[in-house]
C-alpha cells in the first residue's frame, strides 16, 4: 500500500475554467438573486462538470489505486474553488443583505421586506442583546409592519423600573363572572381571534363544594351571577420560581427583574415543554397564524408583550407589560367593573396590593408545588 | 467504502427492492404530511392547549428506549468478550442509529418553528444547560449517535479493509456507550418525571420504568430482526445468540411487570386527587375512554408474552418466540408510548378533560418517520452484514475489474 | 481503568455545575418582599396622567390618603336648595311643582333601618347627616356608608374593595361608594357575561 499518493485528487478540470463574473458569492438560489450575469457561465458550468466528472472518474479508477474510504471522504484535497466556495456559504448573512441589495429587479419595497426579514431571522435572543440592537429590532418590526399593512404601530422596550415587583390579588366574593376581563384581555393583547385565545379562564364554582376545579364550569352561558355559585379567575400567575423557565431548552422565556415572566417570541422554537411545565395552564400556543382583524388590532405595543406573534410560539398574560411599565393598571384590572383585581407594587408599603396582602386572608393555587406565584386570591 | 457501500445498497434481490420502494412510498406521503403541516402550522394535528404532546413525543419517547436497548449487545461483545453476541452486535448499533434519527426527526416534526431549531446551537444560540432537560437530552441524545456511528463504523471499516478493529481505539467507546445508554433513557424520562405541575409523570419510579421497558422492547425488536436477517441473507447468527437475547427480554419484561404493579397499586389503592390521570388511562374519566381500548389491549398483551418467555421450552421455540416478541414490542409501545404522554396532560391543571385524537396528517408524518427508519436500518444492516460476511470488501481496482468481466 | 477515572470524575463534574437554584437568593417570595422591601424609596412611575380628565380631591381616612373623584359636580340636581327652599311636607303636597325624582324607592335595608330622612337633612338639603345629626358634604358620602358597612370601609380604605382609577402607582386614585352603588338601591342587578369563554376548547372535548 505504500506506492499509493498520499491525497486523492478529483481533478474537475476547474483550474481551467475562467471565474465567473458573479460577484453574488453565496451558495443560495432563493431569495431573488437577480444579478442576470451568472445563468449562463453557470450553465456551462454544470455541462462541463457533468461529462469532467465522468472522465475524471474513470481517470482515477486507471490512474490510482483508491485509498480506504476513510480518506476517501475525509482527506480530499480541495482545490481552491471548492475552498472558496464553502468559506462563502459560511458567511451567508451578510450575503444575504448584498443579495437583496444587489437585486435589480424587484422593487424597493419587498427589497426592504426581505431585508428586515433576513436580520430577524438571524437575530439573538432578547435578554442578550444590547440596548442598539433592541432598538434595531423594534425599529424593523414597526417598519415590517408599515411595510406590510401600510399602518403605523407603536413598540416600546421599556426596561423594568428599579425597586418595582409585581403583585396581584384576585377577591374571590366581587368576581360575579361578568368576563369584562377577559374581553378587555383579548383585545389589548392582539390574541388570535380564530382559535378564541384567552389568557384568562373563569371558572364558576358551586357554593359549599370548595375550590373543586374539575367539577367547575368553565363554559357557562347564562346570566350571572347565578344562584349558588362562585366565580373565580385564573391566568399566568407570574411565579418568582417559575417552573416553564426552568424548562426551556433555549432560555425562551425569563422572569424579568420587576417579576413578570415574558417571552421573546421570536426565539421560542415551539416545543411546547413550558406548556407541560407550567402547573397553572398560563401559557398558550399559537397552533396555526394568529390572526386579528386589522381594525381590532391593538397598536400600542412592547416587543415582549402584545405585538403581533407568528405561528408556532408561545404567548402569555404578561400582566399587559406595556401599561404596567408605564404605570397603568393591566387591561383586566381596569376592566373589572367590581373592581375584584387589585394590581400594584410588592415592595411599595403603601401599596394596595401590600394592604391586602396584609389585612386580608390571603392564599394562592398549588402552592405545595413550591412555584411562588405572585397572584393571591382572597375573599371579603 | 462508502462507494462500494452505494452500489451494494442499490443491488439486491427482488423482495428486497419490494421492501424499498413500499418505504419509500410511505416516506413520501409522510413528507406530503409534514408539509401541510409545515404550512398550516401544528393545527393540522390533533394537539390542542390541553393536550400539548401526542403521537410524535409518544413514539420519541418509546425509540429512545429502543435506541438505549442496543447497548444490552455491546455489553456482553465488547466488555465481557461474549463471543456469541458478536454477530448481532453490529445489527443492534444499526437498529440504535435508526431509531436515533427516527427520535430526532420526530423531535423536528413536533417542533413548532423548526426554521428556528439553530436558536439551542450554543454558541451562536442559547442552549439552557444545566437547568432544562430538554437541553441535557439534546446532548446525550446526539452524543450517543455520535458513538454509535463512529464505533461500528470504525469496526466496519477495519473488517472492510480485512484486518481486525483494535481493541484499544473501540473498548473505551464501547464502554462509554454502555453507561451513555442508560444516560440517555434516564435523561429522557427525567423530561417528564421533573415536571411537578404532571402528577401522572412526576413519580420516582418513571426512571427506572423507562429502563426495564427499554431493554424489553428493543431486544425484542432485535430479535424479531434478526429472525428476518436469517430467512433473507447467509448471515449467520447462532441459536445460542437469540436465545441470549431472548433471556435479557424475558427479565427485563418481567422486571417492567413488577414496577406496573407497583405504578397501579400507588394509584388505586389509596386514590388521591392526583390519581386522576391513571383513571382516565384504565377506566375513563366522565364518559371519556379513548384510551381504554389501548391500554387493555397493551398490559393482557405484556402480561402474556412475560409469562410465555418465562418458560425455558417455549422460549427455545422459535414460533413462540418470535410472536411474543411481536406482542411484547407493540404492548410496550402503546404503554409506554401514547399511554404515557397523553394521560399525563388529562386531566389538565384545572381539571378540564379533553381528550386527544391523532389527525390523519400526523398519522401520516409517524408512518414516514417509520419507514425512514426502516429504510435507514435496512440500508445499515445491509452494508454490515455484507461486509462481515466479506461479501464487502477494499479491492483492488483490477479485480474488480475482472470479477465484472 | 484511567478511562474510568476520567468518566467518574466527568460525572461528578457534571453534577457540580449543574446546580439549579440559579437565584438562589431568597427562600420564598415573602423573604424576597421583605428583603427587597427595606431598599425602597419610591419609583419614577406616576399614574396621574390616566386619571385623565375625571376632577378628584385628596382625602385621608385611616392613616391612608388618596383621591377620590369628586361628586357635587356629578349630581344633575345639585345644588338641592335650588328647588328646596320650602319644607318637605309642602312640596310634596303641591301639585303644581316641578317634578325631579320623586320615584327614588329605599330600597336600602329595611323600613326599621333606613328611609330618606336617616341620609337626608330635610332642613339643610345641600348637605347629608349622619346618625348622630352632624352635617356631611356630599362629596364625603363614604362617611355615611360607613356608619353601618364598616368591614367594606376597612376594606376600602386599604384598597381591597371598590374599583381603583388610573394606575398601580402613585397617585392612588379610588372610586367611592357611591360612583358604583346607587345609594337609594345598591344591590347589583345580575345581567348577562360581556363574552363567554373560548368555545373552541370545548369543541375538543
Amino acid at each position: 500500500m505504500s506506492e499509493k499518493k498520499k491525497w486523492f485528487t478529483l481533478d474537475l478540470g476547474f483550474n481551467k475554467k475562467v471565474p465567473t463574473a458573479s460577484s453574488c458569492g453565496c451558495g443560495k438560489t432563493s431569495g431573488g438573486c437577480g444579478s442576470h450575469e451568472a445563468p449562463s457561465p453557470s450553465k456551462n458550468e454544470h455541462a462541463m462538470t457533468a461529462e469532467e466528472f465522468d472522465k475524471a472518474v474513470e481517470g482515477t479508477m486507471v490512474d490510482e489505486t483508491r485509498k480506504d474510504g476513510f480518506q476517501q471522504v475525509f482527506d480530499v484535497k480541495m482545490d481552491r474553488r471548492t475552498a472558496f466556495r464553502k468559506l462563502t456559504a459560511s458567511l451567508l448573512v451578510g450575503a444575504g443583505a448584498v443579495q437583496t441589495s444587489c437585486s435589480v429587479i424587484a422593487g424597493e419595497e419587498s427589497k426592504e421586506k426581505a431585508q428586515i426579514d433576513w436580520e430577524e431571522q438571524f437575530k439573538g435572543n432578547y435578554k442578550l442583546m444590547t440596548q442598539e440592537e433592541r432598538d434595531a429590532t423594534v425599529d424593523r418590526l414597526v417598519r415590517s409592519y408599515q411595510l406590510r399593512k401600510k399602518e403605523n404601530i407603536k413598540m416600546s422596550a421599556t426596561d423594568a423600573s428599579k425597586n418595582v415587583l409585581f403583585g396581584y390579588a384576585f377577591n374571590i366574593s366581587k368576581c360575579q363572572g361578568y368576563m369584562d376581563c377577559v374581553s378587555a384581555c383579548v383585545e389589548e393583547n392582539n390574541q388570535d381571534r380564530n382559535s378564541q385565545m384567552q389568557y384568562i379562564r373563569i371558572h364558576e364554582m358551586k357554593d359549599g363544594e370548595g375550590f373543586k376545579f374539575n367539577e367547575a364550569d368553565d363554559n357557562y352561558y347564562h346570566e350571572v351571577p347565578a344562584e349558588g355559585h362562585f366565580y373565580m379567575g385564573t391566568q399566568c400567575f407570574h411565579c418568582d420560581d417559575p417552573p416553564c423557565v426552568d424548562v426551556c431548552p433555549v432560555q425562551a422565556t425569563w422572569r424579568e427583574e420587576d417579576g413578570l415572566v415574558v417571552i421573546d417570541y421570536d426565539w421560542c422554537i415551539g416545543c411546547r415543554y413550558c406548556m407541560a411545565a407550567c402547573p397553572y395552564d398560563g401559557r398558550r400556543f399559537n397552533w396555526s397564524k394568529p390572526e386579528v382583524p386589522e381594525e381590532e388590532v391593538n397598536k400600542n405595543q412592547h416587543y415582549l408583550g402584545n405585538r403581533m406573534r407568528k405561528k408556532g410560539v408561545m404567548e402569555k398574560c404578561t400582566f399587559c407589560i406595556q401599561r404596567s411599565r408605564a404605570g397603568k393598571d393591566p387591561a383586566c384590572v381596569e376592566a373589572c367593573p367590581t373592581g375584584a383585581r387589585i394590581f400594584g407594587n410588592l415592595l411599595d408599603p403603601d401599596s394596595t396590593i401590600r394592604w391586602v396582602l396584609a389585612n386580608k386572608k390571603v392564599f394562592r393555587l398549588k402552592e405545595d408545588l413550591g412555584t411562588e406565584p405572585k397572584f393571591w386570591y382572597f375573599m371579603d | 467504502m462508502v462507494k462500494d457501500s452505494l452500489g451494494y445498497i442499490t443491488h439486491g434481490s427482488k423482495t428486497y427492492h419490494i421492501w424499498m420502494i413500499f418505504l419509500t412510498a410511505i416516506m413520501l406521503i409522510g413528507m406530503y404530511c409534514y408539509s401541510i403541516q409545515l404550512e398550516e402550522g401544528l393545527s393540522a394535528t390533533g394537539m390542542t392547549d390541553r393536550v400539548s404532546w401526542g403521537l410524535y413525543i409518544s413514539n420519541f419517547t418509546f425509540l429512545v428506549g429502543v435506541a438505549a436497548a442496543a447497548v444490552m449487545l455491546v455489553m456482553p461483545t465488547y466488555v465481557l468478550n461474549d463471543i456469541d453476541f458478536k454477530h448481532a452486535v453490529l445489527i443492534g448499533e444499526g437498529l440504535a442509529v435508526a431509531a436515533l434519527l427516527m427520535c430526532l426527526a420526530f423531535v423536528v416534526a413536533d417542533m413548532g418553528g423548526p426554521s428556528v431549531l439553530w436558536h439551542m446551537i450554543p454558541g451562536i444560540g442559547v442552549f439552557n444547560f444545566p437547568n432544562s432537560m430538554l437541553a441535557w437530552d439534546v446532548i446525550v441524545l446526539n452524543g450517543y449517535l455520535f458513538i454509535n456511528i463512529t464505533i461500528p463504523l470504525y469496526i466496519l471499516f477495519r473488517h472492510y479493509q480485512g484486518k481486525e478493529a483494535k481493541r484499544s481505539v473501540y473498548i473505551p467507546g464501547s464502554i462509554l456507550s454502555v453507561l451513555w445508554a442508560v444516560g440517555i433513557h434516564l435523561v429522557t424520562a427525567f423530561l417528564y418525571e421533573g415536571l411537578q405541575a404532571r402528577p401522572f409523570w412526576n413519580n420516582a419510579l418513571l426512571g427506572p420504568r423507562f429502563l426495564a421497558s427499554a431493554f424489553a422492547a428493543g431486544p425484542a425488536l432485535i430479535i424479531l430482526v434478526l429472525a428476518v436477517i436469517r430467512k433473507f441473507t447467509e448471515f449467520n447468527i447462532e441459536q445460542k445468540t437469540i436465545n441470549k437475547i431472548a433471556m435479557i427480554v424475558v427479565v427485563a419484561a418481567q422486571i417492567n411487570l413488577i414496577m406496573l404493579v407497583s405504578e397501579l397499586f400507588k394509584e388505586f389503592y389509596a386514590p388521591t386527587h392526583h390519581s386522576e390521570s391513571a383513571y382516565y388511562l384504565f377506566f375513563g374519566l366522565e364518559g371519556k375512554t379513548a384510551l381504554l381500548p389501548w391500554i387493555w389491549t397493551a398490559i393482557p398483551l405484556n402480561v402474556l408474552a412475560t409469562v410465555l418467555l418465562t418458560f425455558h421450552k417455549l422460549r427455545r421455540n422459535p414460533k413462540v418466540l418470535y410472536f411474543c416478541c411481536f406482542i411484547l414490542f407493540v404492548a410496550i409501545w402503546i404503554e409506554k408510548g401514547f399511554g404515557l404522554i397523553v394521560p399525563g396532560f388529562i386531566p389538565g391543571p384545572y381539571g378540564t378533560i379533553a381528550e386527544y385524537r391523532p389527525t390523519g396528517v400526523e398519522i401520516g408524518v409517524t408512518l414516514g418517520i417509520w419507514a425512514m427508519g426502516a429504510f435507514i436500518f435496512t440500508m445499515l444492516a445491509k452494508t454490515s452484514i455484507g461486509i462481515e460476511l466479506g461479501k464487502l470488501r477494499y479491492r483492488k481496482k483490477e479485480k474488480l475489474a475482472s470479477k465484472a468481466a | 481503568m484511567t478511562e474510568l477515572r476520567i468518566l467518574l470524575g466527568f460525572a461528578i463534574f457534571l453534577c457540580l455545575c449543574s446546580c439549579k437554584h440559579t437565584e438562589g437568593e431568597y427562600h420564598s417570595l415573602n423573604d424576597k418582599i421583605e428583603e427587597e422591601g427595606k431598599k425602597y424609596h419610591g419609583t419614577n412611575i406616576s399614574s396621574e396622567t390616566y386619571i385623565g380628565d375625571i376632577e378628584t380631591l385628596e382625602i385621608t381616612e385611616g392613616g391612608h390618603t388618596f383621591l377620590i373623584p369628586e361628586r357635587k359636580g356629578q349630581l344633575k340636581s345639585y345644588a338641592c336648595t335650588e328647588c328646596h327652599s320650602k319644607p318637605l311636607s309642602e312640596m310634596q303636597n303641591n301639585a303644581n311643582a316641578q317634578r325631579a325624582h320623586w320615584d327614588i324607592k329605599v330600597v336600602h335595608a329595611d323600613e326599621n333601618a333606613m328611609n330618606c330622612a336617616t341620609c337626608h337633612n330635610g332642613n339643610a338639603m345641600d348637605h347629608l347627616k349622619s346618625l348622630t345629626g352632624n352635617a356631611v358634604d356630599f362629596n364625603r358620602s363614604y362617611k355615611l356608608c360607613s356608619q353601618c358597612h364598616t368591614t367594606q370601609f376597612e376594606d376600602w380604605k386599604g384598597g381591597a374593595h371598590g374599583k381603583n382609577i388610573g394606575g398601580w402607582s402613585e397617585p392612588r386614585a379610588a372610586m367611592t361608594c357611591v360612583n358604583c352603588h346607587n345609594p337609594h338601591q345598591p344591590q347589583i342587578e345580575s345581567k348577562w357575561p360581556v363574552q363567554f369563554n373560548t368555545q373552541k376548547v370545548k369543541e375538543r372535548e
